[in-house]
């Protein structure tokens, strides 16, 4: 057990609260702000860090009842799953739901891994208030369940208007409430550069899929999007100059370690920000760091192109009402030890950190599972997609 | 359209009533009483009431005019005829007429407004609308509109007025006003230039005159003898609020006078100049030695529109038991202190302890400041009881103090902490005790300056700049002790507090010119090298002269008593040095840069702090502070190159859409309502709970230099 937690709260469950969440365990990870738990968000540039009030989303969580039972260890800002353990504790029923930033896939993934529910909602639902960020035009707090009740009432509670957070757009909150799918008059999507790319074995269980559920009655269509490779070099771009700027705060003055025996200010935060960061991620950093300050034009050309993908996606989600991917990458090595080799890890997943869009990871008993996804704010249809297929599994009785 | 006819609306008067006229202007504002529509018609000369009735307007007419909106542009012909009694309007010059409308001709049509300009009510006894509360950025993006109410109008014209008044007046006095380059050399000392880089010399730049001191100078030396021009100059500075990168001054020079001469001429000068905003001064100015000023006000500016000098009571605590003085006196320390007479009641023990003990005279560099209240023929204070009756009894002699006086002091061992730190205060209780008197003006010279100040090497720097002629002329170069106590031909004219300008009376003797240029610790290469084309003119015969600068927009400002020098400015720039009518500065083309030769500027030179640069890997690792461990550089390496590929790839890829920062941005990221305000976290310490160093309230860092 201690291998799975970073921090434990071991003071009285919160039982006297009631509401929507009533006695609903949920871990987070220590990126998310609860008063008084160490928040080091997987870095040494956050070390012996403790958050000095709740995020916006521990307090709703508390506020309905939901029992915080500790913040599960997390890789280094969150950014891909290395050392992370994210789900494990869903695995092996300590908790009953997990919330974790997905900033390039990694709530899916994790999900994909512990074999339950993985949701990312769409980009501007949640308050960012008390989440130590790092892409932030890109991640949204994830939710991982081992069902969609779970996850649609947590989304319920925990997405809303925030006062603090300036960020977040003006736009009227989207109804979640459970509705009814009607198979005969839904259609899935299915991108043939995605079916293509993967090897025939995953192809032919990806396809078993899509005909189980073209005899339940959906309309199966194959849509093509030749642009599809792009989602990973805007994600890689953009996401890395974001990055590089987002961890500019940590400069050992306010929070991290300082780097003994610096003569003056620029060695200081030169070396503190040197050690304060391990190779995997600094990397990722040096990366945005080169766009910024040697080809800015790059970031800007990205920006172009991210917008034309954003346009390009809803033009096809006016072809089908829900799409359907992979989660996992079968060719993505199990090691990570490069940048190259993490971002081989969000090929399927990334896409929907571009375009904001909200995507929800299919556990399978069979297999990995898949993905499905909708347009922005089409969070609720989302889940009733997947409450559908969840009773249709089986045989009708959820 | 013929406006040979054309009259001006504001100068309508009783004597026209009857007569048709033509009239053109903007539609201030409207009143529609349903088919009867009234209209204050606006032009720069003022505004008219114009009426459009079925009664005597063609009903076509009546039509066109029910479409008019603020600002159309319009003109009109029509009878003049008085107002019916209790309908006057006392809000406009014009309010005892009205024109009665026959014909009319939309000119130009104007979309709806940014910002409202009219500020004259359409009746009697309503408050003026008033465009005052507009943001200024709003304001100067939309300058041409701003500029049509006739606030801004007013400023303008009498800025004109200022400026005839002084090309008169110089010309009176046998001033030529002479042009000087804006396109000149970039001279090594004073602020910052803006440079111009030059198409046709590669790589060499063009500088923007800071003042066009050397010509002026030159001039005399070609025999003008007098000179004036409106100068327009640039400063490339760090902006305070009532700087403008680019500014108007008055620039005067004179051969064959002294600095009596000057006075004189300014002084009637300004006289004349402040008579236009209708502010009379009193002749002749007062002056005041730079050292007086400091000793008694803290400030070679002073505003002395209000007492509360200072005065040194040093010595009054020789042999004083309270070990806070005694130590700074053994340190070579000075006491200083002012006397606000009668104004105890407002200045309470909690105020002068606590706000002013505590909080401000600290943040004006004094370590402390001792206070006390005299009441019942009493002082009392704190630490009255540490002093000696005879001490007390001293500093109310002193201090000429009565019951209800309140004492300030400062004691330092630095004099320069103590006027420095009493002249803040002195500024700061003068405001907030209401001890400056409105609409009052001071003008008063400053003179004698100290010619030499000491250098942190123990040499000495010109105070002024080094022409400047001394006092005496029999000085030792290499006595620092003796240079130091030289005094300058310089002088400021001070008005309210605010440096209107200054000028001194320059060299013209090149032996003394060296002198002084030893005394600096330069040799004549350096001179030559820094200012040659200058010094060789000083090898023909150059005359005795000196002159001054005064800062028009200032001075325009003050005489028009208006918030900011922004505000008589037509097209100024904003706080952070940009226009938000041009969008000046702006960034340039490519092909731009490259016609002049910039883009591979300054590679060859290596700036400070900089050696490591030279490599990619260790550039990106310097500007983003990520130091990069040695066994991490062939990651980083990997990385660069990966990265390099990415950018290839995305630019080959580029789209002409506009780019996205977020797929939902917010609309607006301030929220209606919401007040600005510290966080609790801040105020109760806890932000400093995760900090690796702290000392006292404040993070503390590495110094910014070794």
């Amino acid at each position: 057990m201690d291998s799975i937690f970073f921090y434990r709260n071991s003071e009285k469950s919160n039982d006297s609260g009631k509401g929507a969440l009533q006695k609903l365990k949920v871990a987070v990870q220590p990126n998310i702000s609860v008063k008084g738990w160490p928040t080091e968000a997987g870095s040494a540039a956050l070390a012996d860090f403790k958050a000095l009030e709740d995020a916006v989303v521990a307090e709703r969580l508390s506020g309905q009842g939901a029992n915080i039972v500790g913040s599960v260890k997390m890789s280094e800002f969150g950014f891909g799953l290395k050392g992370s353990q994210a789900g494990c504790a869903l695995a092996e029923k300590s908790a009953d739901a997990e919330l974790m930033l997905d900033v390039a896939g990694e709530a899916r993934l994790a999900a994909a891994r512990a074999g339950v529910y993985g949701f990312k909602p769409s980009y501007g639902l949640i308050s960012r208030i008390g989440l130590v960020g790092l892409i932030p035009s890109m991640e949204t707090c994830g939710i991982l369940a081992h069902n969609i009740k779970s996850i649609r009432d947590i989304l319920q509670t925990i997405a809303g208007h925030d006062e603090r957070d300036f960020s977040l757009p003006d736009e009227k909150m989207p109804d979640f409430s459970s509705q009814k799918i009607d198979p005969k008059k839904t259609t899935l999507g299915i991108i043939e550069e995605v079916l293509k790319d993967l090897p025939s074995g995953k192809r032919k269980v990806l396809e078993k899929e899509l005909e189980d559920l073209k005899k339940a009655g959906f309309v199966i269509k194959e849509l093509s999007f030749p642009d599809y490779s792009q989602f990973m070099l805007i994600h890689q771009i953009v996401g890395s100059v974001e990055a590089s700027s987002c961890t500019g705060r940590y400069d050992s003055v306010r929070y991290g370690r300082r780097a003994p025996g610096a003569k003056n200010w620029n060695e200081m935060y030169l070396q503190s920000r040197g050690a304060a960061f391990g190779t995997l991620l600094k990397s990722y950093l040096f990366q945005g760091a080169f766009f910024q300050f040697e080809r800015y034009n790059a970031y800007e050309d990205a920006c172009r192109l991210r917008a034309q993908l954003v346009s390009e996606m809803q033009k096809l989600s006016a072809k089908a009402d829900f799409l359907v991917f992979p989660t996992h990458n079968p060719a993505a090595s199990g090691t990570v030890d490069s940048l190259a080799d993490l971002y081989e890890q969000f090929v399927y997943t990334a896409f929907a950190n571009v375009t904001g869009q909200p995507a929800l990871h299919i556990p399978s008993t069979v297999d990995a599972g898949f993905q499905i996804a909708a347009k922005r704010l089409d969070d609720g249809r989302l889940l009733d997609l997947g409450d559908y297929l969840l009773s249709h599994r089986h045989g009708g009785k959820s | 359209m013929n406006y040979s006819q054309r009259v001006f609306c504001g100068k309508l008067s009783q004597e026209d009533v009857g007569r048709t006229v033509q009239l053109c202007g903007w539609v201030d504002a409207y009143r529609d009483h349903g088919g009867l529509l009234f209209i204050h018609l606006r032009d720069r000369s003022g505004i008219v009431q114009i009426v459009f009735s079925p009664d005597f307007t063609p009903s076509d007419v009546c039509q066109a005019a029910a479409t008019l909106r603020p600002e159309y542009c319009i003109t009109v012909t029509g009878a003049v005829r008085k107002r019916m009694e209790g309908t006057e309007n006392p809000n406009i010059e014009t309010g005892q007429l009205e024109v009665f409308v026959d014909g009319m001709t939309i000119l130009s049509e104007s979309d709806p407004l940014p910002f409202v300009i009219t500020d004259k009510a359409m009746v009697a006894g309503v408050e003026s609308a008033g465009g005052e509360n507009v943001s200024e950025d709003l304001r100067m993006q939309y300058r041409y509109l701003d500029i049509r109410r006739p606030a801004m109008q007013n400023n303008l014209l009498l800025r004109h007025r200022i400026f005839q008044g002084v090309r008169q007046f110089l010309d009176s006095r046998g001033f030529v006003e002479v042009e000087t380059p804006v396109l000149t050399a970039s001279t090594p000392e004073g602020a910052r230039d803006y440079l111009v880089p030059s198409r046709v010399h590669p790589q060499n730049f063009y500088a923007l005159p800071q003042s066009p001191q050397l010509f002026k100078q030159l001039l005399m030396i070609g025999g003008l003898e007098r000179y004036f021009q409106l100068a327009r100059c640039f400063r490339d500075e760090d902006l305070r609020p009532n700087r403008q990168p680019e500014f108007t001054q008055l620039d005067i020079e004179a051969s064959f006078i002294d600095e009596e001469f000057l006075y004189e001429l300014i002084e009637e000068l300004t006289v004349k100049m402040f008579a236009v905003g209708g502010i009379e001064l009193k002749r002749p100015f007062a002056r005041m030695s730079y050292t007086e000023a400091m000793d008694t006000t803290g400030s070679d500016r002073p505003d002395l529109r209000f007492g509360l000098r200072f005065v040194d009571v040093t010595d009054a605590f020789k042999s004083t038991n309270y070990s806070i003085f005694r130590q700074i006196l053994q340190r070579g320390g000075c006491i200083k202190g002012i006397n606000i007479k009668g104004q105890s009641e407002k200045l309470s023990k909690n105020v002068l302890q606590n706000e002013y003990a505590k909080e401000i005279a600290p943040s004006f560099g004094a370590k402390g400041m001792t206070w006390m209240r005299a009441e019942n023929g009493k002082l009392e204070s704190n630490i009255v009881q540490f002093f000696s009756e005879a001490e007390l009894d001293e500093l109310k002699r002193r201090f000429d103090v009565h019951d209800g006086d309140v004492l300030i002091m400062v004691a330092d061992p630095s004099h320069s902490i103590v006027t420095s730190a009493l002249g803040q205060l002195r500024l700061h209780l003068a405001d907030r005790l209401g001890l400056i008197p409105e609409n009052s003006f001071y003008p008063v010279w400053i003179t004698e300056f100290p010619l030499f100040e000491p250098t942190d090497e123990g040499g000495v720097t010109s105070s002024h700049h080094p022409f400047t002629a001394p006092d005496r002329t029999d000085f030792d170069p290499k006595n620092i002790e003796e240079l130091l106590s030289l005094k300058s031909r310089a002088y400021d004219l001070v008005m309210n507090g605010e440096e209107l300008g200054g000028g001194s009376i320059r060299i013209n003797n090149r032996d003394v010119q060296r002198k002084i240029f030893a005394a600096l610790g330069l040799t004549e290469e350096d001179m030559k090298e820094k200012f040659g084309f200058f010094l060789r003119a000083f090898d023909f015969g150059a005359p005795p002269h000196g002159g001054l600068a005064l800062g028009m927009d200032r001075t325009v400002s003050m005489i028009l008593r208006t918030a900011s020098i922004r505000e008589v400015i037509a097209f100024p720039k904003n706080r952070s040095a940009a226009c938000p009518l041009t969008g000046a500065p702006s960034a340039v083309k490519r092909e731009q840069l490259a016609e002049l030769g910039l883009l591979n500027l300054g590679e060859k030179e290596v700036l400070p702090g900089t050696a490591q640069k030279e490599n990619l890997l260790d550039r990106v690792s310097w500007v983003s502070r990520l130091g990069i461990a040695e066994e991490e550089r062939p990651v980083m390496e990997t990385i660069l190159e990966q990265a390099d590929n990415l950018a290839a790839l995305v630019q080959d890829l580029a789209v002409s859409e506009k780019p996205i920062r977020s797929v939902a941005p917010a609309a607006s990221r301030t929220r209606p309502g919401a007040k600005a305000q510290r966080s609790t976290l801040a105020t109760t310490g806890q932000l400093l709970k995760s900090a690796p160093a702290v000392k006292g309230n404040y993070f503390k860092v590495a110094n910014i230099i070794e």
